[in-house]
């Protein structure tokens, strides 16, 4: 009779087994969700601080997980640039005629002002490989269901020791993120305000980013424009091509 | 020649007005020169000590990869096992003090300071136990205590505290990346605040425990860097040669406070340059003094000497007598110059004087906080002296020559 039970309770939770999905399959994912052969772009960021509401427009390309391309177009900041490669960011000031390498603790700093770090912009989407990824309930964030995923750093190498992710069931996308410090105190929060369709692909047109490390700070980053797989010219990833 | 000389007194004593009035002007040119030449050498002493017992110790030790990427104070480039160097040091009777520099974010938040911000940061994580063996802060302490092994305490220079607004016992945020790279948080309380001499250090001193900062940051036993404080009369490049071959050739590298320091150093002999040009012109100002001085008592003087040379004494005996005048001009304003450069030294040297306006936000490059104080140079004062003399005899040839150039009917009828 026990056996009995025990094999239909067996049958029962069959489908539950076979189709769950476990954390680090999740996380992969979401970072090829966000992931494209190439792409181009455009967006303003917003940032609010005391002072007032700064916006600050651009224009985007990006490579793969690793090369991007940054050109300021509003008029105070028009001509800066940011390249990202592989392992290097590189700032270009028209002004000054100036190239700068960014490194060590200035990686902190926000991009012109706002609440996304240089540091933000580096390093590979490869979380499945570099945390402990557990699932530690489900919530809706914009209305859609999402699961919610603890993700603890596996090596010392990884800025976020702690990352805390919303990621959408059904788009993969990352609606909302707690990002945090060894010590386990909120660095950084993300989260996607508006989806939006561009190109038949589904990304976040409106997100806001905050250093919890800075009252009265936040932007919120607008997406205008994007389309993936676009054809690009390589030498936009070039250092050449800042100067 | 005893008749010229005997002329030249003569005339000294006869015209004591004038005698008197040059060898002031002489005298008072020397004085500046001493007084200069003091304060500037002091400035030099004092900057190279406060470097040493602030900044850069008389040596240091670095892993050898560490140099090339110092100024982003990486913590994965390290001295491992740090303790067991330590120990080998001491028993050779080296002074020495591990640290941990790092870089990072200081937030203050608005109940402790009035306002929330954030700033970048220096933290120097040191050996409350150690330090004092090599540097000098806890002579420094105006508040407060010193740190405790192990606590979540910071000390911050005085300068820094000013600017911020930071009292005892208000917490701070430390952001910082640990080694490996993760992101860190501290809260630190300031127990202390330090009002360090050399302001280069005071307007950014941030220094908490070693065994502290190695918990946050992961550190398993490494420091950035080990501090080694050798006697003031010590080879230095030889003591790292010696240091070198106790550590071994383990991927460490040995550095003296000149190599640390070799920035500050330029800018010192760049000061030099300048310094040495404010001499130069100090004495051109009181050679153009002396000179417009001897000129002034030769040419009211034309009548006299066209009255010499009619009674046939040769221009050369002239001449010469005008120099002997002069010399001694030299040696009276000479001897007041020294008297009063020395006089005046006894202050700038025990007494100083307070450029604390100036250097609390301008960098001169000297490692001087407020006072400016003198050091004593005997050798100053003796090439003042002859220097003095030598000046003023030359000078006195010019005028003489041209006087002597008129022919006599012209030096009788001027």
């Amino acid at each position: 009779m026990k056996r009995i039970i025990l094999t239909i309770l067996a049958i029962i939770m069959l489908p539950i087994s076979i189709f769950a999905i476990s954390g680090e399959e999740i996380v992969r994912l979401a970072d090829e969700a966000q992931t494209f052969k190439t792409a181009k772009s455009s967006g303003e960021f917003q940032v609010t601080d005391r002072f007032g509401t700064k916006i600050t427009s651009f224009n985007s390309w990006a490579r793969g997980e690793s090369e991007s391309f940054i050109e300021f177009t509003s008029r105070a900041e028009r001509g800066q640039k940011i390249l990202r490669t592989k392992d290097e960011i590189y700032l270009y000031y028209p002004d000054a005629e100036e190239l700068i390498r960014m490194q060590g603790s200035a990686l902190r700093q926000g991009v012109l002002g706002s609440d996304i770090s240089y540091e933000d912009m580096t390093g590979g989407k490869d979380r499945a490989k570099q945390y402990t990824i557990e699932i530690t309930g489900e919530e809706k964030v914009l209305g859609r269901d999402c699961w919610i995923l603890k993700l603890t750093a596996k090596t010392r190498t990884v800025p976020y020791p702690k990352e805390i992710v919303w990621i959408d069931k059904k788009s993969y996308l990352v609606l909302k993120g707690e990002y945090y410090t060894k010590s386990d105190r909120l660095l950084k929060e993300m989260e996607v305000l508006e989806i939006g369709i561009f190109d038949n692909i589904e990304t976040a047109a409106r997100t806001r980013i905050s250093d919890t490390m800075k009252s009265d700070s936040e932007t919120v980053l607008v997406l205008k424009t994007f389309k993936a797989n676009v054809a690009l010219d390589n030498r936009i990833f070039s250092l050449e091509e800042l100067w | 020649m005893k008749f010229l000389i005997s002329l030249a007194f003569k005339n000294l004593t006869r015209y004591r007005r004038r005698t008197l009035i040059t060898a002031g002007a002489i005298a008072i040119g020397i004085m500046m020169f001493i007084m200069v030449d003091s304060m500037l050498r002091g400035a030099e002493y004092e900057s190279v000590r406060n470097l040493k017992w602030y900044e850069t110790a008389s040596a240091r030790i670095y892993n050898s990869e560490y140099w090339e990427k110092r100024y982003q104070m990486p913590l994965d480039i390290n001295i491992p096992d740090y303790k067991e160097k330590v120990q080998k040091l001491e028993k050779n009777g080296y002074k020495v003090t591990p640290r941990i520099s790092f870089s990072g974010e200081l937030i203050l938040n608005v109940i402790d300071f009035g306002e929330d911000g954030s700033m970048s940061i220096k933290v120097t994580a040191i050996d409350p136990q150690k330090d004092s063996d090599v540097f000098h802060f806890n002579d420094t302490l105006v508040e407060g205590r010193f740190l405790k092994p192990g606590e979540d305490g910071i000390l911050i220079g005085s300068w820094l505290a000013e600017d911020i607004g930071a009292k005892i016992g208000a917490w701070v945020t430390i952001v910082t990346r640990g080694n490996g790279g993760f992101y860190q948080s501290m809260d630190l309380e300031i127990v202390g605040i330090l009002n360090c001499p050399n302001p280069i250090v005071n307007r950014n001193l941030l220094m908490m425990p070693i065994s502290t900062a190695s918990d946050y940051l992961e550190m398993e036993g490494a420091a950035t860097e080990i501090n080694i404080k050798l006697t003031d009369n010590a080879n230095v490049k030889a003591e790292t040669a010696v240091i070198k071959s106790l550590i071994g050739n383990n991927n460490l590298s040995v550095y003296s406070w000149e190599d640390l320091a070799f920035d500050f150093l330029a800018v010192l002999e760049a000061d030099r340059g300048g310094s040495n040009m404010i001499l130069i012109l100090i004495f051109i100002i009181a050679a153009v003094g002396i000179s417009n001085t001897m000129l002034m008592a030769i040419f009211e003087r034309t009548r006299e000497l066209g009255m010499m040379r009619t009674l046939g004494m040769s221009d050369s005996a002239i001449r010469l007598t005008f120099m002997f005048e002069a010399m001694g001009i030299g040696i009276i304003g000479s001897i007041m110059g020294v008297i009063l450069g020395i006089c005046i030294n006894f202050y700038v040297v025990n007494v100083g004087f307070d450029f604390g306006f100036m250097l609390r936000d301008i960098d001169i490059g000297y490692r001087i906080q407020s006072v400016m104080r003198g050091a004593w140079n005997f050798d100053t004062a003796v090439i003042a002296f002859f220097a003095g003399i030598i000046i003023t005899t030359i000078v006195a040839l010019l005028p003489t020559r041209r006087a002597l150039r008129m022919d006599i009917p012209s030096c009788l009828r001027s």
